[in-house]
């Protein structure tokens, strides 16, 4: 096995990016990456905040080359800034000024921009750590995943075959995700390096937007989002704009809704199952496939409910929370997530432990938080406690848990529908939350009466 | 908190109806309060789902290049503002 793998194996005089409506080769992209490089301050770890894609691009690839490691949060509140601070004292800010007492550093494009073309590409040890990833908890704390050059190298290649894109010919991406979350990193950032692939500098978020940034590319498109953005992007009434192939991850895409993309905007849909320990896993055309096809590099073992990914490009082996059933050796049917496992805008949680906060919350007699349907965007809850307004516990829960895991609704209730046993069947949480629901209009604060 | 005029109340109520916040009342939303992060702590997931809701009732397309987003939602009160100026 080789010691060491080059920083892309693209060609120098390919497009690897369109920023601020230039086509950015290969050779001019690693000319500013190795200027950035010599310029960047001597610190182990970088929190990289770009805003622009292509910034982004750079500043992970000049840090590469200049050995350090960047920290990938799940996101730039000062909360999560200090937390980064006090784990990794040496680190600084790349594409950002001086934040909650941490160093920032600004690439000014004006200097790299005129950088000479690079006439040879960086090699990086296999063993280098590159980035850390993180799962945010839903306590807010979060798990580090170290990510090595090999793990980058040989997971972005495995993507690239996952995904057809290997020897393809040309085609130009926009991602709706923030390229410091995994997938949007996976697919927009390490896949432009070792895939035929051109990246847009832009991260549009509303429905006109990613249609004008779409319109700008040239042919062929490809979409990487989620099915949050891409539903949106659907109902939004605006000229349709032509997309190859879309790729969605992050929450599971309905088959109704990859039909309609496909034949509103004549694209492929492909739908991507992964978490941010391993990266993508498999694939698969959720218009008319059930089944996924495993990526080439993963083994899945199943030990009774127990799902173990391993992979030799991996510094370790892998726990799922999911339940999946294997078809044959290379492709599963996906069952659902553990009970106790959600998903909320990209991030991870447990339900026990989010009751288990709310329960905790002084003048709280009872209370539940719930996904109401499988392909909920929110969580909803319901709460006995008795003479305090609903608003007053959510502040106090605001300090406890990340704030996606807020729920809304929000229901103060006189009891829970418990069991003699003190189980809460899920059908009479729903039963009594879809009564309430009803009313919320006609009262302000609809449980507060209810005798 | 200064009260709402007649249109950000119907702003307000589409607040609070597009964005399931049943529990808290359209009323109570202050003008001049920050709708993002703190204040009501919503985020881009609900921006998005606020843009659909004001495109479809107002015809208004929100636009990140046109305006400064964060501006725009910053307040009920720079919404409606907003969206005014943009009807047609």
């Amino acid at each position: 096995m080789k010691n060491s793998y080059p920083l892309t194996t693209r060609k120098l005089g390919d497009i690897i990016a369109h920023a601020g409506g230039a086509e950015i080769s290969v050779a001019r992209f690693l000319g500013q990456a190795k200027t950035i490089a010599d310029e960047l301050p001597r610190h182990t770890y970088v929190v990289n905040l770009a805003a622009s894609r292509y910034e982004f691009l750079l500043g992970l690839c000049a840090a590469i080359i200049a050995g350090q490691c960047t920290l990938l949060p799940p996101n730039r509140q000062q909360q999560t800034l200090q937390q980064l601070r006090e784990n990794y004292a040496d680190c600084y800010l790349f594409g950002e000024t001086d934040v909650e007492g941490i160093a920032g550093f600004y690439a000014d494009p004006e200097h790299y921009a005129s950088a000479a073309a690079a006439v040879d590409v960086p090699v990086i040890p296999r063993h280098q750590l590159c980035a850390i990833a993180f799962t945010s908890g839903s306590t807010g704390a979060s798990t580090p995943h170290p990510k090595y050059w090999d793990t980058i190298h040989v997971g972005a290649q495995a993507n690239a075959r996952l995904l057809g894109l290997s020897d393809a010919k040309p085609a130009n991406m926009l991602a709706t995700v923030p390229p410091q979350h995994m997938w949007g990193l996976e697919m927009s950032i390490l896949l432009p390096l070792f895939a035929n692939i051109a990246v847009s500098h832009e991260t549009p978020l509303f429905p006109q937007d990613i249609r004008d940034a779409l319109a700008a590319l040239p042919e062929p498109r490809i979409l990487v989002s989620s099915p949050v953005h891409l539903d949106a992007f659907l109902r939004a009434d605006i000229e349709a704009t032509r997309i190859s192939r879309v790729l969605s991850a992050t929450a599971p895409l309905s088959a109704e809704l990859a039909r309609q993309i496909e034949t509103r905007f004549g694209a492929t849909v492909t739908e991507i199952f992964g978490c941010s320990e391993a990266g993508s896993l498999a694939a698969r055309s959720t218009a008319s496939e059930t089944l996924w096809r495993i990526s080439d590099v993963f083994d899945l073992q199943v030990h009774d409910d127990r799902i173990n990914v391993l992979a030799p490009h991996l510094p370790e082996r892998v726990v799922l929370h999911d339940r999946i059933e294997m078809v044959g050796e290379r492709q599963f049917r996906w069952l659902g997530r553990d009970q106790d496992m959600i998903n909320i805008a990209g991030k991870r949680g447990s339900l026990a432990h989010l009751n288990h906060k709310l329960t905790q919350i002084p003048g709280v007699v009872d209370g539940v938080i719930f996904l109401p349907a499988e392909d909920s965007k929110r969580l909803a809850g319901l709460v006995v406690a008795p003479g305090i307004e609903p608003s007053a516990i959510l502040e106090k829960l605001k300090e406890a848990v990340e704030p996606a895991f807020l729920p809304r609704p929000f229901y103060s209730v006189p009891m829970l529908p418990r069991q003699e046993t003190g189980k809460l069947a899920r059908k009479m949480v729903l039963e009594l939350f879809a009564s309430l629901g009803s009313k919320a209009n006609d009262d302000a604060e609809p449980a507060d009466n209810e005798s | 908190m200064r009260p709402q005029s007649e249109f950000e109340q119907d702003i307000a109520q589409l607040i609070v109806e597009s964005l399931n916040l049943e529990d808290i009342s359209a009323a109570d939303i202050d003008p001049d309060e920050a709708l993002f992060g703190e204040g009501l702590g919503l985020d881009s997931i609900d921006a998005l789902e606020l843009a659909l809701a004001i495109t479809q009732k107002y015809a208004v397309q929100l636009k990140a290049d046109d305006a400064n987003v964060q501006e725009v939602f910053g307040s009920l009160s720079s919404l409606s503002a907003y969206v005014a100026e943009n009807a047609p």
